[in-house]
C-alpha cells in the first residue's frame, strides 16, 4: 500500500503527459497566398521566445513551431483541446504576429487523430507544394530540435515527433512517393547519370544564360560536375554567371571550338533558328572520339536540330522531353498517396493506442473534436498567386 | 522447362523496363537451380565422378555455374533485375545442351585426362564464359541505350547501371575472354600431342576457333584504333557471341579430334 502511495504521484503524472491531446493550427500553401503566410512567418531566431511566450500564457503545455515558406504551423499538447484553446491558440499567433486583418478559412486547427495524421503527411512531404518532396523533413527536424533544445517539448510531442520521422523514413523506403524528380533540373541530372559512370568529371557548357539553365547547371554542379562553361551573346552576362557557378565564361561565337571537351550542353539562347545542328555536329562528335553527348535543350524555339539525335552516342532532350519525365513522376507518386496514407492512418493509429495503454485512462478524447476549418489536401484549391 | 518459363517472362519484365526487384523470376530460377543441382549430383553419384567428361555434361555444368552465380548476385534485390538477362541466356544453352549426339558414353577414363588438355580446354571454356558475359552486358547496354534515345520512361525508372559503365564492362570482358582464348588455343597448338595421321590443318573446329578468334580480334582492333564504342561494339560482342553459340556444338561434332 506504501509503495502504491508513493507512486501514485508519479503514475498521475505520466498519465496526463500521456492523455494530453496534440492539436496543430496553422497555414499553409493550400489555404492561404504567399502574401497571407509571410504576415505569419516566424523568423529563426525569434521561435524560442515565441515558443516561450506560448507555453507562459498557458496556450499550450508543450509546443513546436514550424515555419517555412510554404506553412506556419503550431503543433501543441495540452491539458484539454476544447474550442476555447483553439482560440487561445489562434489569438496567440495572431498576436504574435501583429495581424489585423480578417482570417476565415485560412487558418486551420485539428485535432486527434487528425493532427498526428497531418504531422505525418508533413514529414513525408505528402502536404507539400511538390508532392514527396523531402525538404520538409529536414526543416521539420529542426524546428523540433530546436523546441527540444528550449525545453518546450515534453513526452506527448517528443513521441509524436520521433514517430512521424520514423513514419517519413518507412514511407521512403516502402513506396515511390519520393522517387524521381519532379523539376526539370533534377530529371536532367538523372538523365546524364543513366549515360555517364559518374557524373565527377564531366565538363558542362551552358549557351545562353538563362535561368532554367542556370538551375540545371546548379543541379549539375551539386552532383559533382566538374565545371561549366557558359557562352551567351551578352559577354558580361555570361561571366557574371561563370563567376557565380564557379566556371568560366566563354565567347559566343567560339563556343564550337571548347565542344572537344564538352560531355553535357544546356542550350537556352532566344536564337530563332537552331544553332547546332546535324551539320556541325557530325565532326565535332569524330573529334570527341565519340564519346557520349548529352544535349539539353530547354529553348523555346529550340536551339538544336531533332536530328542530331540520330547521331550515335548523342542524346538530346527538349524541354517537353524533360517536362514529360517530370510530369510522369509526379502522376506516379500522385498513384502512390493511397498506399501512403494507409500506412499513416495506421501508425497514427497505433500510436493514439499506445499512448492510451501507457495513459491508463486515456479512454475516450476529451472534449475536444476535429476542429476543421479547412481541408489540408487541397491541391486543386491552390491559390493562383502561390 | 522453368529456364524457359523465366526466358518467356523475362520478356515481359524488359518491356516493363526492370523496375522492380523481381522475386517472381528469381523464384523461378533457384526453382530450376535447385532442380539442376539435384540433377547433377545424382548423376555424379551414379557415375562416380564429377559429371564434366562430355559436351553435353561441361554445357550442363557451364549452365549451373551461370545459374548459380545469379543465385548469389541476386540475394541483393536491387540485382534481381540481372535474371530477365540470365534467363534467356540460361534457355538457349540448355537447348543446346539437349541436341543429340553431345552426350555420348565414356569409359572408365573422363576425356578430360591429359594435363594440358584440361587445361587448354578450362582456358577456353572460360574465355567463352567472359565472352558470354561481355554479350550479356551488351544486351543491357543495347536496351538502356535504345530507351535514352526515343525518350522512353524506362530508361530512367530502369536499374541498369549507365550505359558508359556497360560500355566499359563489355571492353573489360571481351579483352579477358581474348586473352583467355589466345591463352587456350597456345596451350592447344603447342603442347597437345595429336594421335598419328591426325593434323589440324584438316579439323573445321580448329578452324572455326581461327576464325572466332580473329572476329574478336577485329572487334577490339574497330573499339581501339576506330573509336566504335557504343552501340557497335555492343552490337559486335553480342553477335559474336552469338556466332560463337549457333556454331559452337555443331563444329564441335564435325571435329575428329574434339568431338
Amino acid at each position: 500500500m506504501a509503495a502504491a502511495g508513493f507512486l501514485s504521484p508519479i503514475v498521475d503524472r505520466r498519465a496526463s503527459f500521456l492523455t494530453m491531446p496534440i492539436v496543430v493550427i496553422g497555414l499553409s500553401h493550400h489555404t492561404s497566398p504567399v502574401e497571407l503566410r509571410e504576415r505569419f512567418a516566424f523568423a529563426e531566431a525569434k521561435i524560442p521566445e515565441a515558443l516561450q511566450r506560448l507555453r507562459s500564457t498557458g496556450a499550450a503545455d508543450e509546443a513546436v513551431i514550424l515555419s517555412t515558406c510554404n506553412r506556419v504551423e503550431i503543433y501543441a499538447a495540452m491539458m484539454q483541446a476544447d474550442r476555447a484553446a483553439f482560440q487561445a491558440l489562434q489569438g496567440f499567433l495572431v498576436d504574435w504576429c501583429n495581424y489585423r486583418g480578417p482570417l476565415n478559412d485560412e487558418v486551420y486547427s485539428l485535432g486527434e487523430p487528425q493532427s498526428i495524421e497531418h504531422l505525418f503527411k508533413v514529414a513525408c512531404g505528402l502536404d507539400s507544394m511538390v508532392l514527396g518532396e523531402t525538404e520538409i523533413l529536414g526543416q521539420l527536424k529542426k524546428a523540433y530540435e530546436l523546441a527540444l533544445q528550449h525545453k518546450h517539448t515534453g513526452g506527448r510531442l517528443n513521441k509524436a515527433f520521433q514517430k512521424a520521422f520514423n513514419v517519413a523514413k518507412q514511407i521512403r523506403t516502402e513506396t515511390n512517393i519520393q522517387r524521381g524528380s519532379v523539376s526539370v533540373g533534377s530529371v536532367a541530372v538523372e538523365l546524364a547519370e543513366k549515360i555517364f559512370s559518374a557524373l565527377q568529371n564531366r565538363q558542362v557548357m551552358v549557351i545562353g544564360a538563362g535561368e532554367t539553365s542556370e538551375r540545371t547547371a546548379r543541379a549539375l554542379l551539386s552532383r559533382g560536375a566538374r565545371s561549366i562553361l557558359v557562352a551567351n551573346r551578352s559577354y558580361d552576362r555570361a561571366q557574371a554567371l561563370a563567376g557565380e557557378l564557379g566556371g568560366r565564361a566563354v565567347p559566343f561565337d567560339r563556343w564550337a571550338a571548347e565542344f572537344e571537351k564538352i560531355d553535357i550542353v544546356i542550350s537556352s539562347t532566344a536564337a530563332p533558328h537552331f544553332i547546332l545542328d546535324r551539320v556541325k555536329l557530325e565532326p565535332l562528335m569524330k573529334l570527341r572520339k565519340n564519346r557520349p553527348l548529352l544535349l539539353i535543350d530547354i529553348a523555346v524555339p529550340r536551339d538544336i536540330e531533332p536530328e542530331v539525335n540520330f547521331l550515335e552516342n548523342v542524346y538530346l532532350y527538349n524541354i517537353d522531353d524533360l517536362q514529360a519525365i517530370a510530369d510522369d513522376y509526379l502522376q506516379q507518386r500522385r498513384e502512390e498517396i493511397a498506399r501512403c496514407q494507409t500506412i499513416i492512418r495506421e501508425k497514427a493509429s497505433a500510436l493514439l493506442g499506445a499512448d492510451r495503454r501507457s495513459g491508463f485512462a486515456f479512454g475516450s478524447s476529451p472534449a475536444f473534436g476535429p476542429e476543421r476549418t479547412s481541408v489540408q489536401a487541397r491541391p486543386g484549391s491552390l491559390n493562383p498567386g502561390l | 522447362m522453368i529456364y524457359g518459363v523465366s526466358a518467356i517472362y523475362s520478356v515481359f519484365l524488359w518491356r516493363k523496363g526492370f523496375r522492380e526487384d523481381d522475386r517472381v523470376n528469381f523464384s523461378m530460377l533457384l526453382l530450376a537451380g535447385i532442380l539442376h543441382t539435384t540433377a547433377m549430383l545424382k548423376r555424379g553419384l551414379g557415375f562416380d565422378r564429377c559429371p564434366v567428361n562430355n559436351l553435353y555434361e561441361a554445357t550442363a555444368f557451364l549452365l549451373w555455374t551461370i545459374v548459380a552465380a545469379y543465385l548469389v548476385v541476386g540475394a541483393w534485390p536491387r540485382l534481381r533485375f540481372l535474371g530477365a538477362f540470365a534467363a534467356p541466356l540460361l534457355f538457349c544453352v540448355g537447348v543446346f545442351a539437349m541436341m543429340p549426339g553431345l552426350d555420348n558414353p565414356y569409359g572408365a577414363h573422363p576425356e578430360f585426362r591429359h594435363d594440358w588438355v584440361s587445361l587448354h580446354a578450362a582456358l577456353v571454356l572460360l574465355s567463352y564464359g567472359a565472352f558470354g558475359l561481355g554479350s550479356v552486358a551488351g544486351l543491357m547496354y543495347l536496351t538502356q541505350e535504345h530507351d535514352l534515345k526515343f525518350h522512353k520512361m524506362r530508361a530512367i525508372f530502369s536499374r541498369l547501371p549507365p550505359i558508359q559503365r556497360l560500355e566499359l564492362v563489355i571492353q573489360r570482358l571481351t579483352i579477358t575472354g581474348f586473352a583467355l582464348l589466345t591463352a587456350g588455343l597456345v596451350v592447344g597448338a603447342v603442347w597437345l600431342a595429336l594421335p598419328a595421321g591426325v593434323s589440324y590443318l584438316d579439323d573445321p573446329k580448329v578452324h572455326w576457333s581461327i576464325l572466332v578468334w580473329l572476329l574478336y580480334l577485329t572487334l577490339l582492333i574497330m573499339n581501339w584504333r576506330f573509336a566504335q564504342g557504343g552501340r557497335r561494339f555492343a552490337w559486335g560482342a553480342v553477335g559474336c557471341f552469338l556466332f560463337v553459340l549457333l556454331t559452337f556444338w555443331g563444329v564441335n561434332l564435325m571435329s575428329p579430334i574434339h568431338h
